[in-house]
């Protein structure tokens, strides 16, 4: 009787409906927080760039919640996405952020820029997808790479848009910043995909 | 925000820079098990390139088709099922070509039939197409990857094959025979493999 | 369907064959699924560049495999055997699925390092190995306990992995202890490191475990 036709196809189809069962139920149950993670996971990095100011170990819900009360996001140009931050009570913003992605060595790298209110000055800048070789081109997600490109302008001295990564770039000049030894390629990589964003940025603006 | 990757790009990247075996590790159960003769790594590899090729673009169509949340047909987000559709899918083809393989051509079905059986169980198949959903990619991207990582896989597994015949007069210490010289003789060809790095990227 | 018996058993080196009463013991140390049978090294590779992705990794496979292990055997006297494996591959993906949504759910950030490797649980030989070998023979609560040695033996081996790499590739331990003198040796954190690691560990075991006629052919 277990051999018969009948009999297999019963019990494909109650095994089937079963596992399909247990399935839709934990997606049902889990689907809430997955997409907030989801929707987290981009707004949290705006909230780094712009530096609104966020509880340490927040949830996904106060991260959104945090992003809903202080930033609008408008598109500008052609799907430029502008993030304006504006704490609650004042209505100028104080800051604004830019997305920008780009062919990194091993996969994109996707990141937000984020300027001062005379879009010029660098208040911060983010990476929050890369793949680089680590300890080499990885080295984009460290403080020390960061930091240096706060201050920093996205116009030269004489005011042409534009941003360099060099060697020994950190004193070289208010629009370039130090590059990362011995990741030439990481970095041009960094430097190109931040002058598509900078050109955009002052077309739009 | 610049011009996506272009299918010929992730071909080369598949082979190289991002390969299936020596950087994202998929398929060592085989890799490790056939890897002793050329030939027969060859044939593996073979049969491997033809169902990665197969398996992505069909994954592709179903997911896009049916699974995404804001897909052609079913407008309802079924992606938490992809997994089992996946493998159903690649369990399924894997049968169909050994039925029509033995079929219409008894040689190739020799030359490549054992192989067939082994391939559901090769996580790089599996693995393949779930890299393409977390990647993004568009139907010819998918079917560049699929072909591309197929090929890195036969070239590294062929490699692979040709060290093992040669180690095989090596005198190597008791404890590290077999498995463990293989593991260390690929991480080696991994750190070749390294030197790819920025040939090409995606 | 028997032909993919014989792939898994290919793939494996003979893991069909271990009949008989399994002991915690066995299942975690001498028959040790990952460094004495070399099943299911893919994901050993790829999650192992730290610890704390390898011990989620770990407890990934106990669940799975003890899951699995408990229907497949529940279900035995039950499964037409035309539509074994693909019945074992339904019940093997479902706890995989569940566990994969609870991490995305709640654990995010651990389920985006660990990428697809959660997925490929479903053909990670030690599972489908362990329901064919041991859970289509025996009733539930041995399979469970398999199903958990088996888990605890792959866990441990990972955990092992985890700790070298990450301490020769960062000098440091799940950020629980950390040496600012050290300069991080790379290699171990990437692709190469993992293969090399693998090799010694395997090795170890090798030694450990004394010379095998069937090895090493």
């Amino acid at each position: 009787m277990k051999n018969s036709n009948a009999y297999t196809i019963m019990y494909a189809a109650i095994l089937g409906v079963v596992c399909a069962l247990l399935l839709t139920a934990t997606a049902e149950s889990t689907k809430e927080r997955i997409e907030a993670n989801k929707e987290a996971e981009k707004l949290k990095n705006v909230l780094v760039a712009l530096k609104v100011p966020t509880q340490e170990n927040a949830s996904s819900e106060q991260l959104i919640e945090v992003f809903n009360n202080n930033v609008q996001m408008e598109v500008k140009g052609e799907g430029l996405e502008f993030y304006y931050y504006k704490p609650e009570g004042s209505s100028e913003p104080v800051a604004v952020a830019v997305a920008f992605e780009g062919k990194g060595l091993q996969a994109r790298i996707k990141g937000f820029l984020a300027l001062e209110p005379d879009m010029k000055t660098i208040r911060g800048i983010t990476f929050y997808e890369q793949a680089e070789t680590p300890g080499l081109g990885g080295r984009i997600t460290e403080e020390w790479f960061v930091k240096q490109f706060e201050k920093k302008t996205i116009v030269d001295a004489d005011g042409n848009p534009g941003m360099e990564i060099k060697p020994g770039g950190a004193k070289a000049g208010i629009n370039s910043v130090d590059a990362i030894t011995a990741a030439t390629m990481t970095s041009d990589k960094v430097e190109y995909m931040l002058n598509v964003v900078i050109k955009k940025i002052v077309e739009v603006k | 925000m610049d011009e996506p990757t272009t299918a010929i790009v992730i071909f080369f990247a598949a082979i190289f820079t991002n390969n299936m075996l020596l950087a994202s590790f998929l398929g060592m159960c085989s890799f490790v098990a056939c890897s002793v003769l050329i030939s027969t790594a060859l044939g593996l590899g073979t049969a491997v390139t033809l169902v990665l090729a197969c398996t992505t673009a069909i994954n592709y169509g179903i997911y896009h088709l049916i699974l995404k949340a804001d897909a052609v047909w079913l407008a309802t987000d079924l992606g938490f099922l992809k997994f089992i559709v996946f493998i159903a899918v690649i369990a399924a083809f894997v049968q169909f070509v050994e039925m029509f393989v033995e079929r219409f051509s008894p040689k190739l079905y020799f030359a490549l039939g054992i192989f067939l059986p082994l391939i559901t169980v090769n996580c790089a198949i599996l693995g393949a197409s779930l890299l393409l959903v977390i990647n993004e990619y568009n139907l010819p991207q998918s079917v560049g990857f699929g072909f591309g990582a197929g090929i890195g896989w036969t070239l590294a597994i062929v490699l692979m094959a040709g060290l093992r015949q040669k180690m095989r007069y090596s005198d190597i210490p008791e404890p590290f025979k077999g498995v463990p010289i293989a593991l260390m003789v690929t991480g080696v060809l991994a750190m070749a493999f390294i030197g790819f790095a920025g040939m090409v990227s995606i | 369907m028997a032909d993919e018996k014989k792939g898994c058993m290919t793939c494996g080196g003979g893991m069909c064959g271990g009949k008989g009463i399994i002991t915690l013991k066995e299942g975690a140390w001498s028959n040790n699924p990952l460094a004495i049978q070399m099943l299911g090294i893919c994901s050993a590779l790829a999650v192992t560049s730290s610890l704390a992705n390898s011990l989620v990794m770990g407890v990934a496979l106990i669940f799975v495999c003890v899951g699995s292990n408990l229907f497949v055997s529940l279900l035995r006297a039950h499964t037409p055997p035309r539509i074994r494996m693909i019945a074992e591959v339904a019940i093997i993906a479902t706890f995989v699925i569940i566990f994969d949504q609870i991490l995305k759910a709640y654990f995010w950030e651990m389920s985006k390092q660990l990428g697809p490797y959660v997925a490929l649980i479903i053909t990670n030989c030690i599972v489908m190995g362990r329901a064919e070998a041991f859970a289509l023979q025996n009733p539930p609560m041995l399979s469970i306990v398999d199903g958990f040695a088996n888990g605890i033996g792959y866990a441990v081996v990972l955990a092992v992995i985890g700790i070298i790499r990450e301490l020769f590739g960062t000098g440091s331990i799940m950020g629980l202890w950390e040496a600012d003198w050290y300069v991080g040796n790379l290699i171990m954190v990437s692709a190469p490191g993992a293969f090399i690691v693998m090799g010694f560990v395997v090795a170890l075991f090798n030694k450990l475990k004394g010379p095998d006629p069937e090895e090493n052919k």
